[in-house]
């Protein structure tokens, strides 16, 4: 059963196209959805969600209708919105049980939840402390909190490390694949960063300018497409050459020669160019390319066309 | 990293929520519970309290007042304070500790949730954002009817002080026990209806509560100079604008009383039977908890 479906997912304001006919289909685990600001990755969540409402087309979320059945699918997920969006006159605990019982927790239910969810985000005894007290990390790690509280099956992280340190990042990075693979809860995170994606998503949907570029797993984007760096005693333009009479995809500077993986058994080829040229092998390491690297041109592109 | 190891002594692991599942209506009464909570600033600072005590107080004095005295002195009966009178104009402070209730309240119990954005919080669980409208409008109004059955309650014991036979008075008045929880809920819902449509125009607390005074100020300015001056049909119309005026209207009406007022009375110079602001007051408040739910429908998050 599919995630998240979108068929030809419209939404037109009177002035911008936030989503222009996207097609989306997503099975479960921890989805990544990227894309510039104002690439429609907000607008996307909140019609998921059923916060706002689409000028055209259809989108089902665990195999619900969004605009039919709504209230059914909110009562099985969990949203943490990208702003701001707490009471700073009110503890951390009463908040997340207040919310957990408007999800229909019963109070005692409700209390337990809370004190539990908190523990799994990493709040202490601060957790009864008033929320305008608190750091940037500790105000994600409650609006994440409110997202779990009721134990959804999938949960929306609208820029879950927005405003935070890099130690924050890493902490909540570290939140958002525990609850994808240890509390088995699907993920839907946006992000304007790849590597926050690539590190932790399965899969991922990139979109731009309410267009989707590509989906697909994250493993997909960058298998095969990896290089070996070679570095060399000598002339490492004459190594790359000779690999690429041999039909791999090489260039050398200097030392330091990249090699492509695409070919027929490249180590070979490698070690035999060397011995014929008599070249000296100081080093040979592969190199994993990263999404970053595949979408930077793209990404730029994009923003060419628009400016 | 000592955080972490600290909680992994502890941490048994995530565990799915396995218990009940309460439905939709549950979720409607937490959201009211808790609001009418915050009418009063329950669970909130100590500052929060003080308004909305403060006025409740306010609303309860004169009642607190002729209970006192009727335990201490005698006071003849013809001096009794009537149920019918307490929330009319003739005494001022109770109905004017209303409004002023209202207006402290309604724009906290709406605007908080703008302020801090949480309502995308409530409208992604499942809540719709007519559940959320109208469960507010319900803390509010509940909230109003706890600030008028008390001074009524107190009042009531007051006068079976002021008689001689106190269980007597209990059996002689019991009838109006009716008129009293009618005419309460009904200035309850018609205020709560008013207070939230206005307030829920804004977020700043300030605009909203100037927003929820001004018409209560201005109105009765305006009700008194058509029905004093234009002496016509249009301006005796014009005792509908004032809406203590309508309060005195249907609560005589629900006591089936005749107001102790003088000829010159704005209420005797229009001469509408009472029956009239009743159903005035209740077109009001459907008129008004219809644009509340309407707001909420169409608002954009």
């Amino acid at each position: 059963m599919p995630l998240i479906e979108t068929y030809a997912l419209t939404k037109q304001y009177p002035r911008v196209t936030a989503l222009n006919a996207l097609d989306i289909n997503v099975e479960p685990g921890i989805i990544g959805l990227v894309g510039a600001n104002g690439a429609g990755k907000s607008t996307l969540i909140k019609i998921l969600l059923g916060l706002l409402p689409a000028t055209r087309g259809k989108a089902r979320v665990l195999d619900m209708d969004v605009e039919t059945e709504g209230r059914a699918i909110r009562g099985l997920v969990g949203y943490m919105p990208e702003h701001d969006c707490l009471p700073p006159d009110l503890s951390a605990t009463e908040f997340v049980a207040h919310l957990a019982e408007v999800s229909g927790l019963p109070r005692t239910a409700a209390r337990e939840r809370t004190a539990e969810t908190l523990r799994h985000v990493g709040l202490f005894e601060e957790r009864y402390r008033e929320i305008g007290g608190y750091s940037t990390g500790m105000k994600q790690r409650v609006k994440l909190a409110q997202a779990l509280v009721h134990d959804p099956r999938l949960i929306f992280l609208d820029e879950p490390t927005n405003g935070l340190d890099p130690a924050g990042r890493e902490e909540m990075l570290d939140l958002v694949r525990r609850t994808g693979r240890e509390f088995g809860i699907a993920v839907l995170m946006s992000s304007h960063l790849l590597g926050e994606i690539e590190r932790v998503c399965d899969s991922l949907v990139v979109i731009d300018a309410g267009r989707l570029v590509r989906q697909g797993a994250v493993a997909e984007f960058t298998a095969g497409l990896g290089s070996l760096e070679v570095e060399v005693e000598g002339d490492a333009a004459a190594l790359a050459e000779a690999l690429t009479k041999r039909g791999f995809e090489a260039r050398g500077e200097g030392f330091l020669a990249h090699v492509g993986l695409n070919g027929d058994d490249p180590y070979d080829a490698i070690r035999d160019c060397i011995v014929e040229l008599e070249l000296g092998l100081v080093r040979l390491e592969q190199r994993r390319q990263t999404l970053e690297d595949i979408f930077r041109p793209e990404a730029d592109e994009a923003v060419a066309e628009r400016v | 990293m000592s955080e972490r190891a600290a909680g992994s002594i502890y941490d048994l692991g995530y565990r799915r929520y396995e218990g009940r599942r309460l439905g939709p209506w549950d979720a409607v009464l937490s959201l009211y519970v808790h609001g009418l909570r915050a009418a009063f600033g329950l669970g909130r600072r100590t500052r929060s309290k003080v308004f909305p005590m403060g006025l409740a107080v306010v609303a309860a004095i004169p009642a607190l007042g002729y209970l006192m005295a009727a335990a201490f002195i005698d006071i003849d009966i013809s001096d009794a304070i009537g149920a019918e009178d307490y929330f009319t104009s003739t005494f001022f402070f109770p109905p004017a500790a209303l409004m002023l209730f209202v207006a402290a309240v309604a724009p906290e119990l709406l605007g908080r949730d703008q302020r801090h954005a949480t309502l995308p919080l409530y409208f992604s669980r499942g809540l719709s954002r007519q559940d959320y409208a109208l469960a507010r409008y319900a803390s509010m109004a509940t909230a109003l009817l706890a600030l008028t059955l008390l001074p009524q309650a107190l009042l009531f014991f007051g006068n079976a002080l002021v008689v001689d036979s106190f269980g007597g008075y209990f059996q002689d008045e019991w009838g109006q026990v009716g008129p009293i929880i009618g005419s309460s809920l009904l200035i309850s819902l018609f205020f709560a209806a008013i207070g939230m449509v206005i307030s829920a125009q804004s977020g700043r607390r300030a605009f909203a509560t100037i927003g929820v005074i001004a018409p209560f100020v201005f109105l009765p300015i305006i009700s008194g100079v058509l029905v004093g001056v234009v002496e016509n049909f249009i301006g005796r119309l014009g005792v509908f604008l004032n809406p203590f005026f309508v309060i005195d209207g249907f609560t005589y009406w629900f006591f089936d009383a005749a107001p102790d007022i003088g000829e010159g009375h704005p209420l005797n110079t229009a001469d509408f039977a009472g029956g009239w602001y009743f159903f005035f007051a209740l077109a009001v408040t459907a008129i008004a908890v219809a644009l509340l739910v309407r707001h909420y429908g169409r608002r954009s998050l």
